[in-house]
């Protein structure tokens, strides 16, 4: 099977997010954010890759002032063995004294974005919250509260909308499940 | 378990420490959890203490438990069982008497499929066999 040919929506064996349901829901956080942060002039900080069409849509449905910033880190998989997570790009902005809010697609067992808070918190900001749009709290190991929450994922491999399997399929605008042997 | 058997449980045995370089871990997917955990600058302990699970009428050990991990900040045990469904088996009961008898001790158990959801959300899901053995296909 060709799967590099196959249209993505193809390769999935269900939906369980749909382009609506995501969007309803991030328009509701959006409205959350707006009256939260009136008046701060908050900083969004996102982590490339997976948070890019969140942060994309978060941003339009807010309706104050806020600000953008985004930082990589070094990927597991490739610096195995390596010591520890190097961050690969680094803010633009200083946020010391500022009020940011951190941008994640998603949670897992919550070791990326404790050691990502751990570091911001280090360079002093006004306030630091969490912002997760996909939660997957099966296998949390670091309790990390979270300000906003869109959903919880099923405890299947799911890809689409940031959520991707070796690099593909973030760009598709819903959530679903893989079928098992069309994984790019 | 009767009153008189709760009198005579054995304390919590403190392991001795061991450094990092010396662990000598009992599954590859130990190793490779630690390095994980290493990895985001998570503090760990390996197997820092055994919780006695059942004990006679004299006090004496019959049956303990010792976690495989303890994250020192987060103040959680977390057990990871990738071999047999028997053994998983056998360690979901002595963590049901852990949790019975010390309810304050947080442990979680990672069975095979979180250690796999684990090793995919890294990106190295490719090791899966070699870390998790030959015998560790998901029934």
């Amino acid at each position: 099977m060709d799967t590099q040919a196959m249209r993505l929506d193809s390769h999935l064996d269900r939906v369980v997010l749909t382009e609506e349901e995501i969007g309803a829901r991030i328009a509701a956080i959006g409205s959350e954010i707006s009256d939260d942060y009136a008046g701060r002039d908050p900083l969004l900080v996102g982590v490339l890759n997976g948070v890019v069409m969140f942060m994309a849509d978060l941003l339009r449905a807010i309706t104050i002032p806020v600000g953008v910033d985004f930082m990589a880190i070094s990927h597991y998989a490739a610096d195995r063995g390596a010591g520890t997570v190097r961050i690969t790009k680094d803010l633009d902005e200083s946020i010391t004294g500022r009020h940011v809010l951190f941008v994640e697609d998603v949670i897992d067992t919550g070791l990326t974005l404790n050691y990502l808070l751990r570091a911001l918190r280090t360079r002093e900001p006004a306030s630091l919250n969490v912002c997760v749009l996909f939660d997957r709290p099966y296998r949390r190991l670091i309790d990390i509260p979270l300000a906003y929450h869109g959903f919880e994922l099923p405890d299947e491999f799911v890809v689409g909308y940031g959520l991707d399997s070796n690099g593909h399929y973030r760009n598709l605008p819903y959530v679903g499940v893989l079928k098992p042997d069309v994984r790019l | 378990m009767n009153q008189r058997k709760d009198q005579t449980r054995p304390p919590v045995i403190e392991n001795p420490t061991v450094s990092k370089e010396d662990i000598e871990f009992q599954h590859p997917s130990e190793r490779e959890f630690a390095r994980v955990l290493d990895y985001y600058g998570i503090a760990w302990q390996y197997e820092p203490l055994t919780f006695p699970t059942d004990w006679d009428d004299e006090g004496n050990l019959l049956e303990a438990f010792s976690p495989d991990f303890y994250l020192v900040e987060q103040d959680l045990y977390v057990e990871l069982t990738t071999l047999r469904q028997k053994l998983t088996r056998l360690k979901r009961r002595k963590l049901r008497r852990l949790r019975g008898l010390y309810p304050e001790v947080r442990v979680q158990l990672w069975n095979r499929k979180d250690f796999r959801r684990l090793l995919e959300r890294l990106g190295i899901e490719e090791l899966g066999e070699e870390l998790i053995g030959q015998n560790a296909k998901e029934s």
